[in-house]
């Protein structure tokens, strides 16, 4: 079953072409988009930088994390929010782009790693958790992370 | 103006060599777009906290003296590869309003870091716990929050034509 019909049909639709012909339309999204993602790479880099040992050393693990979250949580949904219809305004390039496919895929890895493990190992008593497996954490969390907004930005400049 | 300058470090052989590589644009760009999660992810943490809507239980000490590095880091990334981009095509920034706006908000949002650094900072002493620092230093925030944001915003509309300028 391919999703190229459906990804004609996205492209032909109403709601992408209104979006096309709208000059400021795709230029807000991405602004916005874009600002959102600084909002997730702070509020995800002030916890990893800390897993990793670094960063606030002196505050407990858990209340940075507990502090950073409600910014990351509402910085992923600004982030949904835009990049729904960044989607919707080239369905077919992002159809046919490698880098759309391994976002799609590496974002959810990253978000369930992110709400389970490394929420379980912030949240943990740091003396339960061997340090290494909280740099490995932090470093995992920093890898799929890193992967994703290259990715997104590729698939403008490599297509 | 400028613009003899700007023209003649357009014309020159590595500006070329750079403008027309192959990949050299995509590297240079995205590895700005990295730096600047660096550097405006943490710049807005700080600054959260520095206008008292996050990070709260953090003293303001701790989270100035702790992420400067890597802020700094983050800087010195985005400017090397910023000044790259720049160098490979001058003529194609010279004629951007958005462009010129950008580097105009980026030298107010260092201006306001410095006279917060100079002035305001000095008595951290007594805010440093606060959850509700005091009004000066709220607007320092603020105000940074709201020019680093304009700087993305900037940064990423000089990649249309508008306002553009021959």
């Amino acid at each position: 079953m391919s999703l190229l019909p459906v990804v004609e049909a996205l492209e032909a639709s109403a709601i992408s072409t209104a979006m096309r012909s709208d000059p400021y339309f795709s230029a807000i999204v991405n602004v916005v988009h874009l600002l959102g993602l600084v909002i997730v790479a702070g509020s995800l880099l002030i916890v990893d930088l800390r897993l990793l040992g670094g960063g606030l050393k002196k505050q407990p693990l858990a209340q940075v994390a507990r502090d950073a979250q409600p910014w990351l949580i509402g910085a992923l949904c600004l982030m949904l929010l835009t990049g729904i219809p960044q989607i919707l305004l080239t369905p077919t390039k992002q159809y046919y782009s490698a880098y759309f496919w391994l976002k799609m895929e590496v974002l959810p890895i990253a978000l369930i790693f992110t709400f389970t493990i490394r929420r379980m190992v912030a949240l943990a008593d740091e003396g339960r958790v061997h340090h290494l497996v909280r740099k490995l954490v932090g470093l995992v969390s920093i890898a799929l992370w890193t992967t994703i907004p290259v990715c997104g930005r590729l698939i403008g400049l490599l297509s | 103006m400028l613009r003899p300058l700007f023209e003649f470090v357009d014309a020159l052989p590595s500006s070329i060599a750079l403008r027309e590589s192959v990949y050299g644009y995509t590297t240079l760009l995205t590895t700005h777009v990295l730096s600047m999660c660096l550097f405006a992810g943490l710049v807005i943490m700080m600054d959260l906290r520095l206008a008292g809507f996050g990070n709260k239980k953090t003293p303001i000490s701790e989270i100035q003296k702790r992420l400067f590095p890597w802020q700094t880091l983050g800087m010195v990334g985005s400017t090397i590869t910023g000044v790259l981009l720049f160098y490979g095509q001058p003529m194609r920034y010279y004629g951007k309003v958005y462009y010129w706006s950008k580097i105009a908000m980026m030298v107010l949002a260092l201006l306001n870091l410095l006279y917060f650094h100079l002035s305001t900072y000095r008595s951290v002493a007594q805010w440093d716990t606060e959850v509700r620092p005091p009004l000066n230093v709220r607007l320092a925030g603020i105000i940074s929050l709201v020019l680093w944001a304009g700087v993305v915003a900037t940064g990423r509309l000089t990649a249309y034509d508008w306002l553009t300028y021959r």
